[in-house]
């Protein structure tokens, strides 16, 4: 049984069950997480999990036939939403972070059981 | 590539909204050196918007994409109008409001003109990443825009929730576009639309999966149940015309996107989304409706009535074609119309008496007579009565769901709508049959004489226009019916 660098080589799958794992925490800690920063870092997780998903999909992306097929542009699509979502994530976190500022100001508290001034 | 056409005239529109946008702010930071008033502000703005409606009309009969990533024809131009005007409509009959009420106005008009490029360029991109950052530049707008209420705590609460769960919603949807990237190869419209005609082997559960998380993601956006958790606090929590700007223009530009995306690269899957939209759309006008009949604040019943109004909306989407997407836009047309003329009657009400619950317009016919008919006929509209914008494009509405196979839906919508006229009719028994005093009105009693009260110049512009544009609307649908024709055309060829 020789076990060649092949067999051992990380293919999409692998990439893909990671980046969902991430994006199953991100998801955990989002909801159930009750301090809005904590939340917000479930959302950075999210993030980071597409970012991986990009990636791979970006760069095995020809495992699945993709940049063969007479469309060289595709693959590099991935990579340059990447860059897109790590500005924008960038900006979610100044614009949250400011809110939850302005909240604590005002109440005290980020913790988002206790506010509740509107309800139903 | 050199053989990308990069024609800048093409974003002349939104080039004029954001060049706006920096002016505000910056006339707002040297306002000691320019001696400028304060209230130059909104007058800037709305220049800004009309310049940029006239740019997007000058360019009705284009048919070009700018660089492979946005498209503008006769959908984009429709689009771009609706929002230019709907930004100019808000600005003039807010701009009292926005003195007495918001922290920051340079910062709050360029949050609103920010907002609007972000709307444009969410209707006319073709490629994925055009879109998603036409979504983030709206939604970032409002979520600033919605906490800058001066002395209301809501607000903050509202900003916060607003964008955590506005967050949530993006990473699903960028987790779902990861999907389908992967799943068609590209981010192009036009090139995802082949992909998947021809299918691929081994790729539809991630196709699958990617389209059901694209539309929760996009569900959220357009508020659509069970993704509405947020709408009914931003909207409580905003100031006045934001929660006006969430209704209007944010939800148009929802279902741009939606409309692009599903009556264009999506089309081939078509058997994989339509069941989960139909799906959302009975849950979303039966919940929006029922829950609407317990709220006693305005804004808040407008928001669950606006969640069910996007119930029906979905209709069309469920039934793509160029009848039903014809039949959609005319109804965002004549919803923005109504829904816009409520609240600016809203808010010149909120000016006068600092209130925005229901139960303190009881006796409005009495101090006010052309405000409740103003809002009255507004409601009315939204519920669906002849002689309206609302009853005209909802029959439209429904008739193209009938005709595209799903009776069923409709009837679900028939009594969901009818569910709504109850609602509406709380608010208009409080302006009409209750009196100031409390008691129910007496026909008999005519001695009785209370001091009355005057909307401002721009209040009685804008409410009047948007009551006149309603009745039109309602009786001559010919105009709007044609340019949503066109614009549905340029979406199916």
């Amino acid at each position: 049984m020789p076990s060649s660098a092949q067999d051992l080589a990380l293919t999409l799958p692998h990439y893909l069950v990671v980046s969902g794992m991430i994006f199953g925490i991100g998801i955990a800690v989002a909801l159930s997480k009750r301090n809005a920063i904590a939340v917000l870092m479930g959302i950075e997780l999210m993030l980071n999990a597409v970012n991986l998903a990009f990636l791979a999909f970006s760069r095995f992306g020809s495992s699945f036939g993709i940049a063969s097929e007479g469309n060289p542009a595709a693959p590099l699509a991935g990579h340059v939403f990447v860059v897109f979502i790590l500005t924008v994530a960038a900006a979610e976190a100044a614009v949250a972070l400011a809110m939850a500022v302005l909240v604590y100001r005002r109440r005290e508290t980020v913790d988002l059981d206790r506010i509740n001034l509107m309800r139903w | 590539m050199s053989d990308l056409n990069f024609n800048y005239a093409l974003l002349l529109p939104e080039i004029i909204l954001a060049a706006t946008g920096g002016i505000v702010l910056l006339s707002d930071a040297f306002r000691r050196e320019l001696k400028l008033g304060r209230n130059m502000l909104p007058w800037i703005t709305v220049a800004g918007a009309v310049l940029a409606t006239l740019a997007s009309v000058a360019q009705a009969g284009i048919v070009e994409d700018f660089a492979g990533i946005v498209l503008v024809d006769a959908f984009t131009t429709f689009f771009r109008v609706l929002f230019g005007l709907t930004l100019a409509v808000v600005v003039i009959g807010s701009h009292e409001y926005v003195a007495k009420q918001i922290r920051g106005q340079g910062e709050f008009y360029t949050m609103l003109l920010f907002a609007t490029v972000g709307a444009s360029f969410m209707a006319m991109s073709t490629e994925l990443i055009t879109a998603y950052v036409g979504i983030e530049l709206l939604s970032f707008s409002l979520y600033v825009a919605v906490s800058l209420a001066k002395s209301d705590p809501r607000s903050g609460e509202a900003g916060l929730k607003y964008v955590l769960l506005g967050g949530l919603a993006s990473a699903i949807l960028l987790y779902g576009l990861s999907l389908v990237y992967g799943a068609a190869g590209s981010t192009d419209y036009a090139t995802i639309a082949k992909n998947l005609s021809e299918g691929r082997d081994g790729m539809h559960a991630p196709l699958l999966m990617g389209l059901t998380m694209v539309i929760a993601g996009l569900g959220f956006k357009a508020s659509a149940v069970p993704f509405h958790m947020w709408t009914p606090d931003a909207y409580e929590g905003a100031p006045l015309p934001v929660t006006a700007v969430l209704s209007a223009t944010s939800k148009a530009a929802a279902f741009a996107v939606l409309l692009r995306l599903f009556g264009g690269p999506f089309l081939p899957a078509i058997a994989d989304w339509q069941g989960t939209i139909a799906f959302l759309a009975v849950l979303t006008m039966v919940v929006g409706n029922l829950i609407a009949i317990q709220q006693h604040n305005i804004k808040r019943l407008l928001a669950y009535s606006s969640i069910g109004q996007v119930g029906f909306m979905l209709m069309a989407i469920v039934t793509i074609s160029d009848a039903s997407t014809s039949a959609v836009l005319m109804h965002l047309g004549g919803y923005l119309i109504t829904n816009l003329a409520v609240f600016m009657g809203v808010i010149a009400f909120y000016n006068q008496t600092g209130s925005e619950e229901i139960a303190d317009m009881k006796g409005l016919a009495e101090t006010n007579p052309f405000l409740a008919l103003v809002i009255a006929a507004g409601l009315f509209s939204l519920a669906g009565m002849p002689l309206l914008a609302g009853f005209t494009t909802k029959f439209i509405l429904f008739q193209a769901a009938a005709y595209g196979g799903y009776l069923w839906l409709v009837g679900v919508a028939v009594v969901a709508s009818t569910v709504s006229l109850y609602y509406y009719l709380m608010v208009i028994k409080q302006i009409y049959v209750i009196q100031t005093d409390g008691s129910l009105l007496d026909p008999q009693a005519h001695d009785v004489v209370v001091p009355r009260w005057r909307l401002t110049w721009t209040g009685y512009l804008t409410t009047a226009t948007l009551l006149v544009a309603m009745v039109v609307v309602g009786l001559w649908v010919a105009p709007l019916a044609h340019a949503a024709d066109s614009a549905a055309k340029a979406l199916f060829g």
